[in-house]
């Protein structure tokens, strides 16, 4: 019965809004994050002009992200789809330690 | 679900839930586009006075000096401009970080009245008076900002022809949502612009990866690159014998072969690593230009002058388009409209929440209805009541700019309390307090009239335009608020008598 009652919720117009509304800010901001960081890092320019153009496009990632939150057909997918973009752009940024931080 | 049905979700929600806290930052900001011409105008000493401006940024520190004892980190100068006929002087303790500021007279140099002035807006624009908080929840309410107006485009299929609809006899909701539009597409490009220049303006607090990344999180190795700026750390060894600051502005002016003089910076100046550094002013460009000097405050040599990356110029070009301290008045005049455009999108937004609901009785409808009404009209009602306080506060007494803030403070929750136990229609409400706002700003140039002499629009008008237009802007507000009251009546006939005591009883609260 519990369950049952869990899912019905957990399916219900209102957690489904609130699932998309949190993934646009919470995963929305990880996307962010994540592209500032491999952008700061992949760009073709020196480093302090990368670093500003990467920060400076932040947000247009972030409300792109947050279009996407709500236009995705599955709320659960949006979640995935955000963080393992996320968590990819973060790896490629910082594990090349010495070359990150070149000039 | 269809894309525009989604975003419409999003425009929804993602519009009504900051909707409050953003008419907070578009009102105070359209106030702040107007920050210096406010602040003179709060400083009724300054108004009729003329001479020579002969203080000096010497007499300035010596003034600090004598009545500040507490060991200073920082603290910075700006001489006389043309929209800040002042020196204005801010400071910052050593260890508890605690700020203070004062402005002087040009012509004696002696510290003015404590006052609020128009600096107290502008402040609640970026971080609502509290601090490093206050700069997150705002800058979180700008994004929200981008996200509506994003999602608001896409849901809008006849962006362009219903740009030319407007059916004010139409039904309630048809009639705001027109409004809507009208207010949101004509300033379109401008919030936009403004959104996303404003969260810029803070990036590398919001956005910490890029150095997090490329610079190991080293916060100083940062800054130090991007801004091209100068940084000496302390050297824990008293000071000597500084240099006269006015000796090193000479210097800085033959350097750029200009005598537009910005912020005079002297880090810890009870150091032997002091160091002073000297921004040039160019109103007539959009980014500030970017060539600080650094000198020593003892020797009085040119330690660095600031080269900066492109980008970071292209940065502070933002910031400078956010800012609009450039093109003289006419464009602070077109970013107060559209400011005012952005604050009646939010009201007709809401509106139009509102009325879409209120047949069906939704949960939450009487909190957005006061909310609304706390709010719209609770920050403009207390932005007027500073100002009253700001003429009728004697001037000799203490404390004044706290007794100033005090009363925006308890009018704004006044006009929240009145809003939660009346019982009134929110129509009746929205009326009475239009009443109000209407009274206090046709009051306030009489108010100025009785109090001070220099400053009222007999004297400044045609003198002193800066001054009068502050005043003019008032009563064309109040007029044009008395308007909005009388054409602003309930659909159903209500007796007249019961109307007026409507209007004086909130008048009261």
């Amino acid at each position: 019965m519990a369950a049952q009652h869990w899912r019905r919720l957990a399916a219900s117009p209102l957690a489904e809004l609130i699932s998309r509304g949190l993934a646009a800010l919470v995963a929305g901001y990880l996307l962010a994050f994540g592209a500032t960081a491999f952008l700061s890092v992949y760009l073709p320019l020196p480093r302090p002009d990368r670093v500003v153009v990467a920060s400076l496009l932040c947000f247009a990632v972030w409300v792109g992200a947050a279009v996407y939150s709500f236009a995705a057909r599955r709320p659960l997918r949006v979640w995935v789809v955000l963080v393992t973009l996320a968590g990819v752009f973060c790896l490629a940024a910082w594990l090349p330690t010495d070359w990150r931080m070149r000039p | 679900m269809k894309l525009r049905q989604s975003m419409t979700t999003l425009h929804t929600w993602g519009g009504l839930l900051p909707s409050w806290l953003l008419f907070v930052v578009i009102f105070t900001g359209t106030l702040a586009c107007f920050d210096k011409e406010l602040e003179h105008w709060m400083r009724p000493a300054l108004h009729g006075s003329s001479g020579p401006a002969s203080a000096s940024a010497q007499q300035i520190s010596d003034w600090l000096a004598d009545n500040v004892s507490a060991p200073l980190h920082a603290y910075w100068i700006h001489p006389p401009t043309e929209r800040t006929p002042f020196w204005q002087l801010g400071w910052e303790e050593d260890g508890s970080g605690q700020r203070g500021r004062a402005v002087f007279d040009p012509v004696t140099g002696a510290a003015l009245p404590e006052t609020l002035g128009g600096d107290f807006f502008f402040t609640l624009h970026y971080n609502l008076h509290a601090g490093q908080i206050g700069m997150y929840i705002v800058g979180l309410a700008g994004v929200f900002m981008l996200a509506a107006l994003v999602s608001g485009v896409i849901i809008h299929r006849r962006i362009f022809k219903d740009f030319f609809t407007l059916r004010p006899r139409a039904q309630g909701q048809r009639a705001w949502l027109d409004a809507h539009n009208l207010f949101g597409v004509v300033g379109l490009p401008f919030h936009l612009v403004l959104a996303y220049t404003g969260v810029a303006i803070f990036v590398a607090a919001y956005m910490p990866a890029g150095g997090m990344v490329a610079y190991n999180s080293d916060p100083l190795a940062f800054y130090h690159e991007v801004q091209g700026g100068y940084h000496r750390n302390e050297l824990d060894r008293p000071a000597g014998t500084p240099v006269p600051l006015d000796q090193l502005v000479t210097a800085a002016q033959q350097q750029w072969q200009s005598t537009d003089t910005g912020w005079i910076i002297v880090e810890h100046p009870a150091d032997a690593s002091s160091v002073v550094s000297i921004r040039r002013r160019d109103p007539s460009r959009i980014g500030s230009p970017q060539d600080t000097l650094s000198y020593d405050a003892f020797t009085g040599e040119l330690l660095h002058q600031q080269q900066t990356p492109p980008a970071y110029r292209g940065y502070i070009w933002m910031v400078g388009l956010h800012m609009a301290q450039f093109g003289g008045s006419l464009i602070r005049l077109l970013y107060g409209v559209l400011g005012l455009a952005g604050c009646m999108m939010l009201v007709a937004g809401n509106t139009v929440w509102l009325r879409k609901r209120a047949a069906r009785q939704t949960p939450g409808l009487h909190l957005v209805q006061a909310l609304n009404t706390a709010v719209f009209f609770g920050l403009p009602v207390a932005s007027l009541v500073l100002l009253w306080a700001n003429r009728l506060i004697p001037a000799e007494l203490e404390h004044r700019a706290s007794i100033e803030a005090w009363s925006f403070v308890l009018t704004w929750l006044a006009v929240t309390l009145a809003t939660l136990v009346s019982s009134r229609q929110p129509l009746a409400r929205a009326r009475a307090l239009l009443g109000v706002m209407a009274a206090l700003a046709l009051g306030l140039p009489l108010v100025n009239f009785l109090t001070a002499p220099h400053s009222h629009l007999l004297v400044t008008f045609g003198t002193a335009p800066e001054l009068a237009l502050v005043d003019l802007t008032l009563l064309i507000s109040g007029v044009l608020l008395a308007v909005a009251m009388a054409r602003y009546r309930p659909r159903q006939p209500v007796p007249a008598a019961r109307k007026t005591e409507c209007g004086e009883s909130e008048v009261t609260v």
